[in-house]
């Protein structure tokens, strides 16, 4: 799933996001924007967004705390995934866990053919990637080359 | 200072008993229940009228399990519940038996894990929020993430890791109700199929049926039962918490990840007196699933007024083979970074300082969930007893179980003899 270079030029304005709740096409028509919920109260951002409330304070939160962030963060760590231990999981995959707001860790997929490409505290940026369905697309995390220059 | 635990005289593990860990069978789970409870009544030797209350750990049997079970043994009339709380649901049973008894509620009370292997339908499926990548729930996803964090901390390779199953194979090998029962080499452990990261197939627990059950009694009630008070085995703390943080990583102290994560300190002595580490030696990746293990072993042994070095057996959750170097650092039977020497030296053997998992833990005994931590008990029970024959830990005088669930949730009990 890492390099499939027909997807490189594939127009995904059309296509659904997998899991809209969590994320939308960025205007580059390539990169992701992630959905937060910034909390009324101490500000902080929790994800996914509906959640019923603030993962750092308690405090309830509705749809109006919505905010849009450019999707990407900082890796903590990874493992690549051995056996099929749920489905639609890449086998062999890389999995890592990737701090994408202050206190906000969520796992991922990492787009990249071996481990050797990554180190924890490096950063990612999230991308689409179209479904082998072909009737949407999905997110995954790849270095940030900007971020690394 | 008097505790709770200490209410109505005390309470006593009178009884115990267990249904062998097995892969899945058509066996009924009733028959596995119902095993496992006469056993823990003949070896109590007592009358199933004279239990007055009843608590089932189990997950995925489904609603009402108890009374479909117990009305074999003749109706009782007795009080009857089911607890659920994922791995841990076998503790919280045992836990609910001791209030009830120590309370002054009931003075005779049997706790019981029974299960089948079941869907593994969880609430966190369910909650209506979606997550990035579907490996979120998948706890060895979580655990080999941890341990590679730990094992680069540590300066350690995954043989530091592979040692806990072998260790635990050996130990199971040598219990008959364990559901593993073959020695593995560390080659083996490390030449098998791997499932993620560093994690071989050894490594993990394997899942399956079985049951456990406890009878507990109190110490007003041991003469007028006629029961041996030195059969009895004494619980002296029961402590129970749940998960601080939501996020895997420290919430402080993590400004330079590049630094502190890349750049290993050499000497594993000065492990946990890296600088930039807010609490000394805890790892920083994972660490409030750490801190969740350490603040309730540490309540459980201030509550018992032992230190973690006075245990003689250690019970714990070993679904995949790093838990148990995390958490004997973290439970303070040694120093932070000195997990994998402790084992090693064979300190955590049968026969060494302290035997952690003599029953073949969770990777050798096996974990079918709702009787996993009264298995725990059981066990406990029985080394302290000086009954555990073939793998009996000399001189055994203080043990603790400790389990963690899902969600995530932990329990610690200290036993004495
Ligand atoms: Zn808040």
């Amino acid at each position: 799933m890492t390099h499939d270079p027909a997807a490189m030029t594939r127009d995904l304005s059309t296509l659904p996001a997998q899991r809209p709740s969590l994320y939308r096409l960025a205007a580059d028509g390539r990169s992701l924007d992630f959905l937060f919920a910034q909390c009324p109260a101490c500000q902080a951002l929790s994800f996914p967004a509906n959640a019923p409330g603030c993962m750092h304070c308690g405090q309830a939160i509705d749809a109006s705390a919505q905010v849009l962030r450019p999707g990407g963060g900082t890796l903590l760590e990874y493992v690549t995934l051995h056996l099929a231990l749920a489905p639609g999981l890449p086998v062999p995959g890389i999995v890592g866990d990737i701090r994408i707001a202050d206190r906000v860790v969520q796992q991922g997929l990492i787009a990249v053919d071996d481990e050797s490409r990554l180190h924890p505290g490096m950063a990612l940026r999230a991308r689409a990637q179209p479904l082998a369905s072909g009737d949407g697309y999905g997110c995954v995390f790849v270095p940030d080359r900007q971020a690394a220059q | 200072m008097s505790h709770w635990i200490d209410g109505n005289g005390g309470v006593y593990v009178a009884g115990i008993g267990l249904h062998r860990y097995q892969f899945p069978t058509q066996t009924p789970y009733t028959h596995l229940g119902l095993t496992a409870v006469r056993a823990a009544l003949a070896d109590a030797g007592l009358a199933w009228q004279q239990v007055q209350s009843a608590y089932i750990g189990t997950t995925s049997i489904g609603m009402a399990a108890g009374p479909v079970m117990l009305r074999h043994l003749g109706a009782g009339g007795l009080a009857v519940m089911q607890v659920e709380n994922a791995s841990a649901s076998g503790s919280f049973a045992f836990r609910q038996a001791c209030i009830e008894v120590t309370h002054g509620i009931s003075d005779v009370v049997l706790a019981l894990g029974v299960d089948k292997h079941g869907d593994g339908r969880r609430a966190a499926n369910k909650d209506g929020l979606e997550h990035l990548s579907d490996s979120a729930t998948i706890p060895a996803v979580k655990f080999a993430l941890m341990a590679r964090s730990y094992l680069r901390e540590r300066g350690a390779g995954a043989e530091a890791m592979a040692r806990v199953a072998v260790k635990n194979h050996g130990n199971a090998a040598r219990n008959p109700y364990a559901q593993l029962r073959k020695p593995r080499t560390l080659e083996q452990v490390l030449a098998a199929t791997k499932v993620v990261g560093d994690l071989t197939v050894p490594q993990c627990c394997p899942r399956g049926e079985g049951a456990a059950a406890v009878l507990l009694v109190s110490g007003h009630a041991l003469g007028r039962l006629g029961l041996e008070r030195k059969r009895c085995v004494r619980v002296r703390a029961s402590c129970a918490n749940s998960e601080r943080h939501q996020h895997p990583e420290r919430s402080e102290g993590h400004q330079c990840p590049e630094r502190s994560e890349r750049h290993q300190p050499p000497e594993r002595s000065q492990g946990h007196q890296h600088p930039e580490r807010s609490a000394p030696g805890a790892p920083r990746h994972g660490a409030s699933a750490i801190e969740l293990v350490r603040s309730s072993a540490q309540a459980a042994l201030e509550q018992a007024g032992i230190a973690a070095t006075q245990l003689d057996l250690l019970e714990l959750h070993d679904a995949f083979s790093v838990e148990e170097l995390l958490y004997s650092e973290a439970i303070g039977l040694c120093a932070p970074g000195e997990g994998p020497a402790y084992l090693e030296r064979g300190d955590s053997q049968i026969g060494g300082r302290c035997a952690i998992n003599a029953s073949g833990g969770l990777l050798g005994m096996g974990h079918p969930l709702g009787p996993t931590g009264i298995g725990q008990i059981v066990e406990i029970t029985r080394q302290l007893r000086g009954a555990a024959e073939g793998r009996q830990h000399p001189g055994a005088r203080w043990g603790m179980a400790h389990m963690i669930g899902l969600g995530a949730v932990a329990i610690a009990h200290v036993l004495s003899a």
